[in-house]
């Protein structure tokens, strides 16, 4: 039944994650990426680029924090020194002749940051993100179809500063509650870490931040990623679909280095499929892959194991409820390896 | 492991049997009362009032000068205030112009009344000491004379000379007595800025002040700045604790001091029951501050104290601890390499001294015999020194 | 001890050669400062490569020449100079080639001490604070003493025209904040982009210049929200200097209350930590490279000052640069050398 669920759900996922990375038809027109400094959003949006230019797609940069136009980025809006309103028109505005010469192109806004706009002092009080957000997606004028997709990082380590008005929403659950698809990234070294604690029933190690120790802003260190095999990104997709329904779903997308730029099959794979991640059932469960090996062997094999289960232990018989005072017997049969003296030992 | 301190061989002033004014000329080259080269790097220090508390800063006995240092206290108590006093006492004993913000001239009148230089109290007491030396655990001795290593250079040992001699052969450290009041003739020199409270920065008077005197004083005039109980809130107006107001006050303060920096050192105390440390605000003073230092007052009942923290019954008990944060110009350089970071100190302030010296955990609560032997005058049974 | 090179071998490839339009970090906390650390940046920038070849003879070495711009919030020209010279580095002779600036943002940021300093920017509009506009009775010239810096009355021009050194030998610049909000940043930022500037005048193709701002975290806390500050124009502020230079190198405090509060005391948090912390977590999601300084997490030892930890910053492109993460352990000197090496070496 599992093998069957989990190749279903392969097949899906897949197909869904590949859509919206690849904006194929409008999955989500606004998709929320979650980063944090120990895992920054910079692949996941090289990505994104990487695959817009394979499929020609128009992408627009709105810089908050960039300093200089990446690679592969068509145009780039510094939004320096410029009101949300500026920002919405100079967007619309470098897409003009885009959209004069090939009506039809697709186009992909990423923001690489949102959260300065958010903590910024000089917004007026009327700013409404929704309607910011929107304007981007639905054009002002009607007469130009546009099919864009808008992708905002928010960096969930940096604090939000407290809110105007105590009864409206925070902007981070406006963002989750507003978005299609919301894709929270994870280190992948950690995720194996996290896992392993699990497994052994231990609290999850936290990492950086969530140290909490003085002096530490970051917890990613090589060594964690051991000799390179734990590379990637993992994503957590959170997807609404246009039935209403919800998909979640755990990917790993492999470092850029892993594959060339013009690859055009799927890289990214689930999460469970990973060997790292779910190691083949065939090796020792409970084995982990970083166990360090020992001259003892410490685990059963489950023939051991059920062996161990089918022991009756010399006291069981007594926990029956015998009633008081007959407990304590010590129940003991005779095998063949005793070597029973009837004149010493008395039972 | 060298059992002297390293700085005694660099220390100018370290030949102990040089005529005092022999010494003090190697001391103080510049012929300026209370200021001497520091042995680790011979920038110019002037004391704190206070030897133990000289000795800790980072081997320099005593603070550099264009420095800020910040004492912290936790709980009601009024230690820092004590430091606090010792250390406008000392600017007024060494006749630098003393001037203390927030406070009515009564504090000024308060300060505690001089014994001598610190020298020769320490003199007095090592005297003392040696009739004790029997009834001392050995390896115990030099930890309760901790405040006699760095700092005793450079000055008349001649218990005789005391109160006279204070003025003429400058000591650079003296001895004062909080029960009996200060009387001397440059205490009129002492300046007392108010604290007005205003709808700008509360500080900006201040600090308008301090920079007049400064900038306009003669050019080998030593400054003290005290300032107690900062943010204090019966001193204090509310907005001063503004981060606008308090930290650029902090800022322009260093920059006055690094102006004027062979000038004017400053004092602060800061209390850490209503400003705590765990706050941004207050973290951002200490990051602005030279040397920070902390105490932490035990639990002050007169009973517990007894018992609690004293390695000997020679020693008086500890009446807290006390904790380094950062040392002047040491950390400025990026800290560590220092004999005293990482110590754990405890202070005792009794009538006649404010002392610092190593923290030793007493012996255990449940082992009665151990604190029956240190009981205060008991002697060491004879049975316990047979084996 | 035997004396350290001014460069430990481990620290050399993360502090020179810092790769175009970069932004490093290198965060400090209240036991364990950064300035070691900014000098061994000036160090690899301005020092002759040669091991024996004086200064002057920078000429001769090809390859690209470096400037440095050291805007400093929270220590004095003096501080810099003397434990430069602890490295062999002369500040003052690299200020009089061109090769290195100073810009000084303690003396004269909050408080001008002279009444005839005028302020050096005239900020548009926004009502002039009345810091800029102490009446000052001390007669000028009344100090000649043993003061290093006997104020005398300067005007600095707007431009910063003329000579790049006016006030003091040595400080290209003393920055003064008026006004509020933007309008005073942007004045600032003109001040340290004139001396940028400045500096390139006299560049050849190839060269670079780096710039290393001290703490700019001073100036948010110091100024805050109530002054229309906060941590987005802060970086943003940061954003428009890195424009102007090569690469970017900042200081920053990350003690424990100005970063975690804002996230652990569930919205209680002052505005001073809450803006902190987003200012400093904003710009790691921006760096190349942080240098993480922290004290010893088992207490204070005789001869470890503190641990370094180089991480990679969120703004590292890593399909392209590849950076290697490391922690060591430091240790200074008296004589000012520094020790960087693992943990269990020495």
């Amino acid at each position: 039944m599992a093998p069957i669920n989990l190749s279903h759900r392969r097949t899906h996922n897949l197909l869904l994650i590949s859509k919206l990375l690849s904006l194929r038809d409008t999955a989500s027109p606004l998709t929320l990426v979650l980063d944090s400094l120990e895992q920054p959003a910079t692949p996941l949006l090289k990505e994104y680029i990487r695959r817009a230019k394979l499929s020609k797609v128009h992408v627009t940069l709105i810089a908050f924090e960039t300093l200089k136009q990446p690679d592969g980025v068509d145009a780039f809006v510094s939004t320096r020194r410029k009101s949300p309103a500026d920002i919405v028109k100079e967007v619309s505005a470098v897409y003009q002749p885009v959209a004069a010469s090939n009506p039809s192109r697709r186009r992909l806004i990423l923001i690489d940051s949102i959260n300065p706009l958010l903590n910024s002092k000089r917004v007026d009080p009327g700013f409404h993100l929704p309607s910011f957000l929107g304007s981007f997606i639905a054009p002002t004028s009607p007469s130009a179809k546009v099919d864009a997709s808008l992708v905002v990082t928010y960096h969930q380590d940096v604090p939000e500063l407290p809110q105007q008005s105590p009864y409206s929403p925070t902007p981070i659950s406006e963002l989750t509650y507003l978005s299609t698809s919301i894709i929270t990234l994870h280190s992948f070294s950690h995720v194996l870490a996290q896992k392993a604690a699990r497994d052994r029933s231990l609290a999850p190690p936290v990492f950086g931040l969530e140290e909490e120790q003085e002096g530490v802003l970051l917890g990613r260190l090589d060594r964690l990623v051991g000799t390179g095999k734990a590379e990637g990104i993992v994503i957590e997709l959170e997807h609404r679909r246009k039935s209403g329904r919800g998909v979640l779903e755990w990917y790993l997308l492999p470092p850029a280095s892993r594959y060339s730029p013009q690859h055009l099959k799927e890289i990214v794979t689930l999460l469970d499929d990973n060997v790292l991640y779910n190691p083949p059932m065939e090796q020792d469960p409970g084995a982990g892959d970083e166990e360090p090996t020992s001259t003892f062997e410490l685990g059963l094999t489950d023939r051991q194991r059920r062996e161990r289960e089918g022991v009756v232990l010399p006291y069981f018989d007594a926990q029956h409820n015998d009633g008081p005072g007959e407990g304590g017997r010590i129940l003991y049969d005779m095998g063949e390896e005793d070597d029973f003296d009837e004149e010493e030992d008395e039972i | 492991m060298s059992f002297r301190k390293r700085n005694i061989g660099l220390s100018p002033g370290v030949d102990r049997n040089a005529v005092p004014n022999a010494a003090a000329q190697l001391a103080a080259p510049e012929t300026t009362p209370g200021i001497r080269p520091s042995p680790d790097d011979g920038r110019p220090t002037t004391s704190t009032g206070t030897r133990s508390l000289d000795n800790l800063l980072a081997g320099h006995a005593g603070l550099p000068m264009g420095k800020i240092l910040l004492v912290e206290e936790n709980g009601t108590t009024d230690f820092a205030g004590a430091l606090l006093r010792y250390y406008a006492a000392e600017g007024v004993i060494q006749e630098q112009k003393v001037h203390v913000v927030g406070v009515p001239e009564q504090w000024g009148r308060s300060l505690p009344g001089l014994i001598g230089s610190a020298e020769s109290l320490d003199e007095k007491r090592s005297d003392r000491r040696k009739d004790d030396r029997m009834k001392i655990a050995w390896r115990y001795e030099r930890l309760g004379e901790f405040g006699a290593v760095a700092g005793s250079r450079g000055a008349p040992n001649n218990p005789g000379e005391q109160d006279t001699a204070a003025k003429e052969a400058p000591a650079f450290c003296h001895a004062f007595d909080l029960t009996k009041r200060l009387t001397h003739p440059s205490i009129t020199n002492m300046y007392f800025i108010p604290v007005m409270s205003s709808k700008e920065s509360p500080f900006l008077a201040i600090l308008k002040q301090l920079q007049t005197a400064i900038t306009s004083s003669a050019a080998n005039t030593i400054h003290r700045i005290v300032i107690p109980s900062l943010l204090n809130p019966t001193i204090y107006p509310p907005n001063a604790s503004q981060p606008e107001h308090v930290l650029q006050f902090f800022h322009a303060l260093k920059a006055l001091m690094s102006a004027h920096n062979t000038r004017v050192t400053a004092m602060i105390t800061v209390p850490l029951s209503l400003y705590p440390r765990s706050s941004g605000l207050v973290r951002w003073i200490e990051l602005l501050s030279d040397g920070v230092i902390e105490l932490c007052p035990f639990p002050h009942s007169a009973d517990a104290m007894a018992t609690s923290g004293a390695a000997t019954s020679q020693e008086e008990p500890p009446q807290g601890m006390l904790k380094t944060h950062r040392l002047p110009v040491l950390h400025e350089r990026g800290g560590g390499s220092d004999q005293n970071v990482g110590q754990d100190w405890a202070f005792v302030l009794s009538r006649r001294r404010f002392e610092i010296k190593p923290f030793s955990l007493p012996p255990a609560e449940g082992d009665t015999e151990a604190q029956e032997a240190s009981a205060p005058g008991g002697m060491p049974k004879k049975s316990d020194l047979e084996f | 001890m035997p004396s350290q090179p001014p460069l430990p071998p481990l620290l050399a490839p993360y502090v020179s050669n810092l790769p175009d339009s970069s932004l490093t970090l290198v965060s400090s906390i209240l036991g364990a400062t950064s300035n070691w650390l900014v000098l061994r940046f000036l160090h690899a920038a301005l020092s002759s490569p040669s091991p024996n070849a004086a200064f002057g003879s920078d000429e001769l070495h090809n390859g690209t020449k470096k400037k440095v711009v050291l805007v400093s919030f929270m220590r004095s020209y003096e501080f810099w100079r003397t434990e430069a010279k602890r490295l062999g580095l002369d500040l003052a002779r690299l200020a009089d080639k061109q090769q290195f600036a100073f810009i000084d943002g303690l003396s004269e940021l909050f408080y001008a001490p002279q009444p005839t300093a005028t302020p050096s920017i005239s900020p548009s509009g926004l009502g002039s604070s009345p810091r800029t506009t102490l009446p000052m009775r001390s007669p000028p010239g009344a100090v000649p003493g043993r003061s290093p810096q006997p104020a005398w009355p300067t005007v600095t021009g707007a431009r910063g025209n003329a000579m790049p050194k006016q006030a003091e030998p040595g400080i290209a610049k003393k920055l003064h904040f008026s006004g509020r909000g933007l309008a005073s940043l942007d004045a600032l930022e003109k001040d340290i982009s004139s001396v940028i500037e400045q500096q390139k005048s006299s560049m050849e193709d190839g060269d670079e210049l780096l710039l290393i701002i001290d703490q700019p975290d001073l100036l948010l806390a110091a100024t805050g929200p109530s002054m229309g500050i906060g941590a987005t124009e802060m970086s943003e502020w940061i954003t428009a200097l890195q424009q102007h230079a090569h690469a970017t190198v900042l200081t920053l405090a990350t003690d424990a209350p100005l970063i975690h509060n804002a996230s652990t005391s569930g919205g209680l948090a002052t505005p001073i930590e809450t803006e902190h912390a987003a200012l400093v977590i904003g710009l790691a999601h921006r760096a190349r490279s942080v240098m993480q300084l922290r004290t010893l997490d088992t207490g204070a030892a005789k001869d470890v000052s503190g641990v370094l930890r180089i991480s990679r910053g969120g703004g590292l492109n890593a399909s392209e640069e590849s950076l290697e993460e490391r922690e060591a352990l430091y240790f200074i000197q008296r004589d000012g050398g520094v020790k960087v090496f693992g943990r269990g070496e020495s």
